[in-house]
């Protein structure tokens, strides 16, 4: 027999444990078929229903957590449901925000677990992570006469930590601005379960990747059990009726292009990043503020682009937005975009960014040093094209 | 004979002539192989090999210019779509090459000319030609001893102050190479560090440079009209700085004014600096502090400056992309770099304390593995001009296009290698 390293009633509780395969592994052994087949026999439609949608119709309003979030043995099966709904709506956005309030709710859980159950998940996690009955102090912060020492209980190995924060982008976050020695990376008790977080974030996300072909397949083999596909058909119902009530992130930027006609490859990976709820580092949003005031856009249209994501508070984000604007900072340049790796210039190989333009003013080729160069450069080079259509009618007439 | 099927006659006859010298790299049969060949500037990919034996029995047949593998391990390292290698995680690599950085002596020995207009200047060039605009170079690196010794005190300096005390890694995991040109390269095999991402690795970059630190976030800040600065009891870069900043304030005042001045500050700001120096010294160092940074001159931003000119000190300058990449290849140990004819050759880190690859007198260490003292081979220069070059003590150079030289074979394969020189 299995030791098992995490009682149940974790497992209950965090189902995305690992050793949820070692209890449950008699389901965890099922076709998906079979698998849901047994819970619609095996647990109450109206339960089951119930407490799925309330999930999806929480993610849905970019809600941070749910009412009467129940942690039982039904817990472990609608995770797995869950995790089956997104593999078959293979929907990068609905995808993107139910793991957004699936890692919240459990992050809110982890904070008041005690030190002993953190980390004894960690351990079922396999992260490589050191414990001090004393805690020890890293860190001490001296301004005139106040002092303060800061001290942990914990300490993670440096890779289990990157594989986790890294993917964050947060200054915060960064290797270089923690405390790192022999390997071990000294974290306090919160950012340690905010790693876990992510890490749950990413599990939720983790999906096979099927292709169109396979995936029908799947789909039509469940949608062969009326339970579920009703309860599917209900989830894509809420989420069309949710898409609908927000007009898309649609603006224009003067008046004949849309705006994502003429953004450089910077603009277009935050606005696909916001359009799709992924979380957007404090730099992005900077970024995304003051570009768009920069193109006048109106701050109403910009708090909107900003209700997507996944920690969107509309008074906050308001305050923050006019708060920013206020400091009248001018938009980032490239070079600054460039040293926080929000220049997406190579990724998406774009020839004005990488290769510039040539300057008739000056004479001269010239390297796009600003997003708004680049702006510039596009529309005027759209417009010709527009100029150039419309004579060629004018002459077919 | 044709200098390039010369030289790959040599390379072919010391393969297999030295079969044996030629090592078994760990997870050998997963790794992807490299060649460029003689005769065309092309990469050969997606190579690999089940046995030590086939990859010696290779070499020797065909001499390769050049030799690579993978840092990644695949299940299929030879399969040609790289979404289908069956990717198994990356050692990481970390590169220190002349080429990326600033030295002094480059003025002397480094050449370029634009591949447009013909213009020709001294060290590094600039981004674009001052006479066309073009930024098309051809270079002429050389090999230098001076050049070699900073880049060496790099992986040193990498190692003991961060590999091994920061990131706890073990001496043994550390696989150190003089790359046979201008560098050297450490590839770090554990267990751990393979599934890193390239997010991952970047950040591991970020902190072995000091890029992207943010002092503020280390503890440095300012508040009603004071300055609170950074404290070496911080584990972390707070510490390094900190660290740094004592040596200098310990050190004579004219390593102060030397930094200073490299950072733009002004003669009266260094002389407040250098006034304030053992006061400032009593606030870092002393238990019993408010902390208050203050010197006469020094606002917010200045600090900061100063600051970033410390940790630019501390860090070290790796080639980034080398360390983030996830499938790059680097050249294999043993193998000969076909710009210099040198062996790559691999070190322990005690070894590195005192290799001199231009001059190693330890036989089992020296990579100039053509020496011939007594070997003449006579060479027309081909090229503008060719800087002075000391190789195994003896001085030559400098010398120009047309001159006819007589040199040691091990200088000649240097420079037919480099094709500046032609065969006679
Ligand atoms: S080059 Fe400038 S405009 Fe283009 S992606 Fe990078 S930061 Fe944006
Ligand atoms: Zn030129
Ligand atoms: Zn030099």
């Amino acid at each position: 027999m299995q030791v098992l390293a995490v009682q149940i009633e974790l497992i209950n509780h965090y189902p995305w444990l690992p050793s949820t395969k070692v209890i449950y592994s008699d389901i965890l052994s099922e076709k998906p078929r079979e698998f849901i087949k047994r819970l619609f026999l095996d647990y109450p439609l109206d339960e089951i229903y119930e407490r799925v949608i309330r999930i999806f119709g929480a993610a849905f309003e970019n809600k941070e957590e749910i009412l009467n979030y129940k942690i039982d043995e039904l817990n472990v099966y609608l995770y797995l449901l869950l995790k089956i709904l997104l593999s078959i709506f293979n929907d990068n956005a609905i995808a993107n925000r139910i793991a957004n309030l699936y890692s919240k709710i459990n992050y809110n859980e982890l904070s008041i677990e005690s030190d002993f159950v953190i980390y004894e998940i960690c351990r079922d996690l396999e992260l490589d992570i050191l414990y001090y009955e004393n805690p020890i102090t890293y860190r001490i912060i001296i301004a005139k006469n106040q002092r303060e020492e800061i001290k942990t209980k914990f300490t993670i190995h440096f890779t289990d930590y990157l594989n986790l924060a890294a993917s964050m982008r947060d200054d915060f976050r960064k290797l270089v601005n923690n405390s790192l020695k022999n390997g071990e990376v000294f974290i306090q008790k919160r950012d340690l379960v905010r790693l876990l977080q992510e890490y749950v974030r990413k599990k939720v996300l983790s999906r096979q990747k099927l292709d169109k072909n396979s995936l029908e397949k799947s789909r039509q083999k469940l949608f062969k059990i009326d339970e579920f596909k009703q309860l599917h058909d209900r989830i894509l119902l809420d989420w069309e009726k949710m898409r609908d009530d927000h007009e898309p992130l649609e603006f224009q930027w003067g008046e004949d292009f849309e705006l994502t006609e003429i953004a450089p490859p910077c603009l277009k990976h935050v606005l696909h990043k916001a359009s799709e709820s992924q979380n957007l580092i404090h730099n992005e949003r900077l970024f995304l503020v003051f570009l768009l005031h920069a193109l006048k856009i109106p701050i109403e249209k910009i708090v909107k682009i900003f209700s997507t994501l996944p920690d969107f508070d509309r008074d906050k984000t308001l305050y923050q937005v006019n708060f920013a604007l206020n400091k009248k900072y001018t938009p980032h340049k490239c070079d600054t975009l460039k040293s926080l790796n929000l220049c997406m210039a190579e990724k998406y190989k774009d020839e004005l960014c990488l290769k510039g333009y040539y300057s008739i003013a000056k004479d001269e080729e010239r390297k796009v040093n600003h997003p708004l160069t680049y702006m510039y450069v596009k529309q005027y080079r759209l417009s010709k094209t527009k100029i150039q259509d419309e004579m060629n009618k004018g002459k077919n007439e | 004979m044709s200098e390039n099927a010369y030289l790959q006659r040599l390379f072919q006859r010391y393969y297999s002539e030295k079969r044996e010298d030629i090592p078994k790299v760990n997870s050998f049969e997963k790794r992807e192989f490299g060649f460029i060949p003689w005769n065309k500037q092309i990469m050969i990919r997606h190579l690999a090999f089940r046995e030590l034996g086939d990859l010696r029995e290779k070499l020797a047949l065909e001499g390769p210019r050049h030799v690579y593998s993978s840092g990644t391990l695949y299940e299929e390292p030879d399969h040609l779509d790289m979404n289908q290698k069956g990717y198994n995680g990356c050692d990481l690599i970390i590169d220190i090459d002349v080429d990326h950085f600033f030295t002094p002596c480059k003025e002397h020995h480094d050449t370029w000319s634009c591949k447009e207009c013909g213009l020709t200047g001294k060290g590094m060039p600039d981004k674009k030609c001052k006479k066309c605009g073009n930024n098309k170079f051809k270079n002429v690196a050389w090999v230098c001893d001076k050049c070699l010794e900073i880049a060496k005190q790099s992986i040193v300096r990498l190692a003991h102050d961060f590999l091994l005390p920061d990131f706890g890694i073990q001496e043994s995991e550390l696989n150190i190479a003089f790359s046979g040109h201008r560098g050297y390269h450490i590839k770090i095999e554990n267990e751990k560090m393979r599934s890193l991402s390239s997010d991952g690795r970047r950040e591991i970059a970020d902190y072995l440079s000091g890029n992207n630190i943010s002092y503020e976030i280390l503890g440095f800040k300012s508040k009603s009209n004071n300055i609170y600065g950074l404290r070496r009891e911080n584990i972390g870069w707070s510490q390094k700085i900190m660290d740094k900043i004592e040596d200098l304030l310990k050190g004579p005042s004219s390593d102060i004014e030397h930094l200073l001045e490299k950072l733009n500050f002004s003669k009266n700001k260094i002389e407040s600096f250098k006034n304030s120096k053992d006061v400032f010294l009593h606030i870092i160092t002393s238990k019993n502090t408010q902390n208050i940074w203050a010197i006469e001159g020094y606002s917010h931003n200045g600090w900061i400056t100063f600051l970033n000119g410390i940790a630019k000190e501390i860090g070290i300058e790796i080639d980034e992309p080398v360390t983030i990449d996830i499938h790059r290849l680097i050249r294999y140990p043993g193998t000969l770099h076909g710009k210099t004819g040198f062996k790559v050759q691999e070190l322990t880190l005690k070894e590195l304390d005192f290799f001199t690859p231009l001059d190693e007198p330890k036989k089992n260490l020296d990579p100039i593995v053509f020496y011939g003292k007594n070997v003449n081979l006579k060479l027309k220069i081909i090229d503008n001009v060719i800087p002075t070059i000391k190789i195994k003590g003896e001085t030559f150079g400098p010398y120009k296009e047309g001159d006819i030289i007589e040199v040691p074979n091990h200088v000649a394969v240097m420079l037919l290698s480099k094709e500046v020189a032609t065969l006679l």
